[in-house]
């Protein structure tokens, strides 16, 4: 370890070369990302930085085996292509300008977990399995990106009571939520969370949540088929899941409205 | 096939002109169109891109990875993720080379760092990478453009031993400040200037 004057800060910019490179570790990279985001300027200079070190690749080109070409050309015949991505509709109504303020809100409380679709959506392809696990995270990227875009989104917080904070962003018009928690109690191996749309009728099952190892950052999950009078509340439940929630929420929030 | 044989259009460039510009970006842009058709599924446009980049991409990810078998490994998925994603390039955001090659880059990196933390319960990082000398004549016998290497020698010593092995090394400034044995704030700042300097020398600010 150096000495602790080299960790003093530092303008977080300074990181543009380092990130251009590559050079930056994971968490780095997410905490420069927002930066970015934030930031014109920065934008534009890592943009240039880029093109200098695309110079570099270019400068170490080396002539690559005569098979390669036959073997890139046939798997790319065998591989679906990503459509573009959602673009965002222009915002024309007045009630449609005043939802887009809470967007950059809600882009930092889903940051995490959406950028861990994009990884996914944006990772190549080499089996079937990999591909249908594609396929199914970019369905749910598009949907997430419906959700989040959508004219009548609302977005909801509420304290887990074990612990943690659930945030949802719901689409009446979409008949579609986007459930994300963070920081919850992590549980036995034997249980999870489990999600259920909670109406007039009783509980139907929302999803089993796949908690990373720490608890950390959970979804985003999608929930569709959403009704009028819905709530979507959280429980715990044994592992495989259950057919009717067999305790009390630990959240709960109404999709009223 | 392009790559290694490929002289860079023009006479070789002095500090940025934009005259100087005109056939590397025409190249670019030419990239650009054949991506926007690969987007669409254009099979011979993407034979075609193919011809392009395999050599750069292959060029960068053997240089951080080195292992021959690997490397081969990772440039098929780089450039099956040009087919895949060629819909989510936008010319807005940089030139489609340079998209291509951060792809592969990144790519390379992740594979050397996923590869790195198996081997780091064994034994610390620094201590299992090659010396630098290692690196940067493995990567200068490969340097067919007399540009990129002119100015790479106009930055600071220190500069551009930062650069080379984040770049082509694959390290990250923490390790690299441990192999060059500087502070890693220096580096992080080494490794913005360096590349800001190469940037205006290569004049490839858009």
């Amino acid at each position: 370890m150096r000495s602790r004057g080299d960790r003093q800060a530092q303008p977080v910019h300074t990181l543009a070369g380092a990130y251009a490179m590559d050079a930056v570790s994971d968490a780095e990279r997410v905490r420069f990302e927002r930066h970015l985001s934030g930031c014109d300027a920065c934008r534009q200079e890592v943009r240039g930085l880029r093109e200098a070190t695309a110079a570099l690749g270019a400068a170490a080109a080396v002539r690559p085996p005569d098979a390669l070409r036959e073997k890139v050309l046939h798997a790319a015949a065998q591989t679906r292509q990503l459509p573009p991505s959602v673009p965002e509709p222009p915002a024309g109504r007045a009630r449609d300008r005043r939802r887009l303020s809470w967007r950059p809100r809600i882009a930092v409380a889903l940051g995490g977990a959406v950028a861990a679709v994009g990884v996914a959506v944006g990772a190549g392809v080499v089996t079937y399995d990999m591909q249908n696990r594609l396929d199914q995270a970019q369905g749910r990227d598009l949907t997430v990106a419906a959700v989040l875009t959508a004219s009548d989104a609302r977005m909801m917080s509420a304290p887990v009571s074990t612990g943690g904070t659930a945030t949802v962003v719901m689409s009446h018009r979409e008949h579609a939520l986007v459930f994300t928690a963070a920081h919850l109690n992590s549980l036995p191996a034997a249980k999870r969370y489990e999600l259920w749309l909670i109406g007039p009728d009783g509980a139907r099952p929302a999803g089993m949540i796949t908690a990373s190892g720490r608890g950390r950052m959970v979804g985003p999950m999608v929930v569709s088929g959403l009704s009028a009078g819905d709530r979507i509340g959280m429980t715990v439940e044994p592992a495989a899941g259950s057919p009717r929630p067999t305790s009390p929420p630990v959240v709960m929030v109404s999709l009223a409205g | 096939m392009t790559g290694s044989g490929r002289e860079p259009a023009g006479e070789p460039a002095g500090r940025g002109e934009t005259g100087d510009q005109a056939g590397p970006r025409r190249a670019a842009d030419e990239l650009g169109v054949l991506l926007a058709r690969v987007a669409l599924g254009d099979e011979d446009a993407y034979a075609a891109v193919y011809d392009r980049t395999a050599g750069p991409v292959l060029g960068v990810v053997r240089a951080v990875v080195r292992d021959p078998a690997q490397s081969e490994e990772v440039v098929q998925e780089v450039l099956l993720d040009v087919w895949r994603s060629a819909s989510r390039f936008d010319a807005q955001l940089g030139s489609a080379s340079a998209w291509v090659m951060t792809l592969a880059h990144r790519r390379a990196v992740d594979r050397v760092r996923s590869e790195q933390k198996a081997a780091d319960r064994e034994r610390r990082v620094p201590s299992s990478a090659p010396a630098y000398d290692e690196v940067a004549e493995a990567v200068e016998a490969r340097l067919d453009r007399e540009r990129v290497r002119r100015c790479l020698a106009s930055l600071t010593e220190l500069q551009r031993e930062s650069v080379t092995l984040a770049y082509y090394g694959g390290y990250t400034y923490r390790q690299v400040a441990e192999l060059l044995g500087v502070a890693i704030g220096t580096v992080k700042t080494r490794m913005r200037d360096g590349l800001i300097r190469l940037r205006d020398c290569l004049g490839v600010d858009s």
